[in-house]
């Protein structure tokens, strides 16, 4: 492959009182930012740390802050983030930084729970499949957010995170949304009740980073309105 | 530094069936200690989340558990263990309704609201359930929603390096770890233990499985004694991205249907070759197509980065772009425009069907060990299915889940270790500390490129045995190539290294048993031999390892339920309904 040039990385070292240090790693046409990465790792410096694992936008495994906004690195093509061949690579922000460019995502996932991110069920294996019209409403609503492979960079793009650390965060919610428009699911009430508490739905300042930053292009921000409005709905009704 | 813990129940790997063995063994006794132990975090990491076709299961009226059997046993070659193909076909039904109904899967529907079954190539019904072209995220989000729910104990990012026997050595005490991110280790005893860590044959230079993947399991298990079986059946998937040496994008799958929809292989000079190779074109099965493309990259016929391209703008660049968005957005990040250029492809290492040999039961020879999902053999034989490896994943590992705790219940006392054992095993890991440091990348390259070129699509005696030489050199060398950074903490050098050792242990098997096999059978081809032989005289290869070496035998299949020229069904097994009349 023809090396073009040289790209010019910082790349954060250490836990949160870490600093950038600066490599030089060749530029090709076929790169992505985790590329850069492993090149620095395999090649340059073997003591850095970072997570991945599919290498192809499934797993959720290896964001990270590229030059200011957080991102799949599998997926993000040196070329279209650092025309100026200059890349900044840091932990994604607003969960703690283990080492280098991996951080802890146990806070990310339990709030996935507390917001009763899980399918409860009302049928069991000894039953037929449910039959349900693909284009009814509700399973276009559900279809709407369900492909969110929690990779966390909403969270990480999410100002209120970041003032309340106790806020359940832009993915757990839009995976509660997708769970109320689920006509199979036997949770509404519990879930509505769990996301609509002070660090919930109505946190959200609808500041829509976490739409604008979902590499999948969901629309959590929507999800988030759903809620409120179904919460809304539910208190007026005494069924919260 | 040894911490130590217990557990009822241990669980290596959190795909399909690590988390179907969580789920099922705490439904089947919520007392119980679970513990799940997995390299990456919980369901993040593997490859179930990676299936992008979908899951086999005859639900649709007109398809059988027996047809199913039939097209799982003639796309085997006659290799699978039968009572194992059997258990499979018949436990994905009542999965595909758990999946469901239970853990909250929602599965593409037809217009009609029922479940939608789409064609998988080599079967004669369409029995493909699927959620897009995205059905292992769907599996294994849900899956991994459930574990979280429930006081199940989680070991995230910590690797398991070795199976840690009695003082006796005639059952399991637990299982050696590090943990990656303190560097320390950790020894957990445990009553029962599930080896699950999955294979993927990333010891090729074009693979597709995830990137923590490096046949741990299999390597373990070979080390502890356990017999492999099939260890030569490495499923190559014809149409491998590829993007040159230096990008991990290199070597991951464009999907199969993209030549199912009538997609053309250009050689070099953009003229398309699959019908010099078989009458049915680029549509042939994934091995023919993988030994052609193979065939025209030895002759030279090839694209700048040494492949060939696939093309598909003359089925509209608009159509390709709406009925393979996911593909079609994954090339364009990358740079590429698959709906109307042409991208450059390779044949790409992409499943083991060979692993540990285990019971329907999911024990195994070793007490106290048990087997589901990739690091097992026998399942498919000499070839596996499309749909049949996530099937295969979550019908075994819920089985293995009900199986330990079960035996766990029965079980009193944990099992004592060999003390000197673990001192060797934690030795034996942080060995690489104790050399000077040296070229570790040179040495992976190196074993990507020999796997590749002599261990690879075509075979033959005079390569395979360079290759077995070639493999002993690079162990030596390995042992000589230590690690810059003394520190173990988050070292992702150090697992490179024990990565490395991994592969080349699983390696060795695969060229040993490759060597052994003088026909040419589903995923394996060898020039020298290219007939599939007598079938039912059919056998299988048994590797294991004896000392520092590994011993080959082979076994006969024991057709327990059909022989060749019979048949469950009526019509040909294997063969699209319209095609079978």
């Amino acid at each position: 492959m023809p090396t073009m040039s040289a790209l010019n990385v910082s790349v954060w070292r250490g836990a949160a009182d870490g600093r950038f240090e600066t490599f030089e790693v060749p530029h090709s046409t076929n790169q992505t930012v985790l590329d850069v990465v492993t090149y620095i790792q395999r090649l340059l410096d073997s003591t850095l740390s970072y997570r991945f694992a599919c290498r192809v936008g499934m797993c959720g495994s290896c964001a990270m802050t590229v030059n200011g906004r957080p991102r799949w690195t599998c997926r993000t093509h040196v070329t279209k983030v650092a025309p100026d061949l200059r890349l900044e690579i840091a932990p994604l922000k607003n969960l703690p930084v283990i080492k280098d460019l991996t951080v802890d995502m146990s806070d990310f996932f339990t709030k996935w729970q507390r917001a009763k991110g899980r399918f409860a069920p009302t049928k069991t294996r000894s039953d037929p499949v449910e039959k349900i019209i693909p284009d009814s409403q509700a399973r276009q609503a559900a279809d709407a957010g369900i492909e969110c492979i929690n990779c966390a960079v909403c969270y990480a793009a999410c100002d209120v995170v970041t003032w309340n650390p106790d806020y359940l965060g832009p993915a757990a919610l839009n995976r509660a949304w997708t769970l109320q428009n689920d006509t199979r699911d036997g949770d509404q009430r519990q879930r509505l009740r769990a996301v609509a508490g002070d660090a919930g739905c109505h946190a959200c300042h609808t500041h829509q980073s976490c739409q604008e930053h979902c590499p999948k292009n969901l629309n959590p921000t929507a999800s988030i309105a759903g809620l409120k409005a179904a919460a809304f709905r539910a208190a007026l009704t005494g069924k919260l | 530094m040894l911490e130590r813990s217990t557990t009822d129940i241990l669980i290596l790997g959190s795909g399909g069936a690590g988390l179907f063995a969580a789920l099922h063994a705490f439904n089947a006794d919520p007392d119980l200690q679970i513990t799940v132990a997995v390299k990456g975090l919980l369901g993040k990491c593997g490859c179930t989340r990676m299936v992008q076709g979908g899951y086999n299961a005859a639900l649709m009226p007109g398809d059988s558990v027996e047809r199913h059997f039939m097209d799982t046993i003639a796309g085997g070659k006659w290799l699978p263990r039968q009572d194992l193909a059997w258990r499979l076909v018949e436990g994905a039904v009542e999965r595909i309704r758990e999946l469901e109904n239970e853990l909250g899967c929602f599965f593409d529907r037809n217009a009609d609201g029922t479940l939608h079954n789409k064609a998988f190539a080599g079967q004669s019904f369409d029995r493909t359930i699927h959620k897009g072209d995205l059905t292992g995220i769907e599996i294994t989000n849900r899956l991994m929603e459930q574990v979280w729910d429930r006081p199940i104990q989680r070991l995230e990012e910590h690797r398991a390096i070795a199976l840690i026997p009695t003082p006796t050595g005639d059952a399991l005490s637990g299982v050696l770890m590090i943990d990656m991110r303190s560097g320390n280790f950790r020894f957990v005893q445990a009553k029962t233990v599930l080896l699950a860590t999955g294979g993927g044959p990333t010891m090729y230079r074009y693979h597709t499985p995830s990137g923590d993947k490096s046949c741990d399991g299999m390597a373990m298990a070979l080390r502890a004694g356990l017999h492999l079986r099939d260890m030569e059946m490495v499923q190559f998937h014809p149409t491998g991205l590829l993007a040159g040496p230096s990008t991990h994008m290199t070597g991951t799958v464009l999907e199969e249907g993209l030549r199912g929809a009538g997609g053309y292989l250009l050689d070099g000079a953009g003229k398309r070759f699959m019908y010099d190779y078989d009458e049915r074109g680029e549509r042939a099965t994934r091995d023919i197509v993988s030994r052609a493309i193979f065939a025209e990259m030895r002759a030279g016929n090839t694209t700048p980065h040494g492949g060939v391209y696939i093309e598909m703008k003359h089925l509209g660049v608009d159509d390709v772009r709406r009925r393979f968005k996911g593909m079609v957005e994954r090339c364009a990040d990358c740079g590429f425009d698959l709906a109307g250029g042409r991208v450059e492809v390779v044949p790409t290492a992409h499943y083991m069907m060979g692993g540990v040999i285990f019971e329907p039961d999911c024990t195994t020879s070793l007490p106290g060990l048990y087997l589901a999902g990739e690091d097992s053999g026998g399942v498919h034989g000499a070839n596996r299915l499309g749909g049949n490896g996530v099937a295969n994943s979550t019908v075994f590992g819920g089985i293995a889940g009900e199986t330990m705790a079960a035996h766990a219940r029965q079980d009193l006392a944990f099992r004592e270790p060999d003390e000197s054992s673990i001192e060797f095993e934690t030795a034996r890991a942080r060995y690489p500390f104790t050399k000077p440091s040296g070229d570790l990348n040179a040495l992976r390259e190196r074993l990507l490129d020999l796997m590749w070129n002599q261990v690879g699509v075509l075979r033959d005696s005079t390569g395979l045995e360079q290759g077995i030489a070639d493999l002993d050199d690079l162990k030596c060398e390995l042992m000589e190539t230590g690690l810059a950074d003394g520190g173990q903490v988050f070292n992702l050098t150090w697992h490179d290294w024990l990565n490395l050792q991994s592969q080349i242990d699983v390696s060795q098997a695969i060229a040993r048993a490759a060597l052994q096999r003088e026909n040419s059978r589903g995923a394996h081809f060898r020039e020298d031999f290219p007939e599939e032989g007598d079938l039912a005289a059919s056998t299988y290869t048994v590797v294991r390892m004896a000392g520092d070496s590994l011993e080959l035998t082979v076994e006969p299949v024991d057709f327990s339920i059909v022989k060749p020229g019979s048949s469950l069904i009526d019509g040909e097994a294997g063969m699209p309904a319209v095609a079978a009349k």
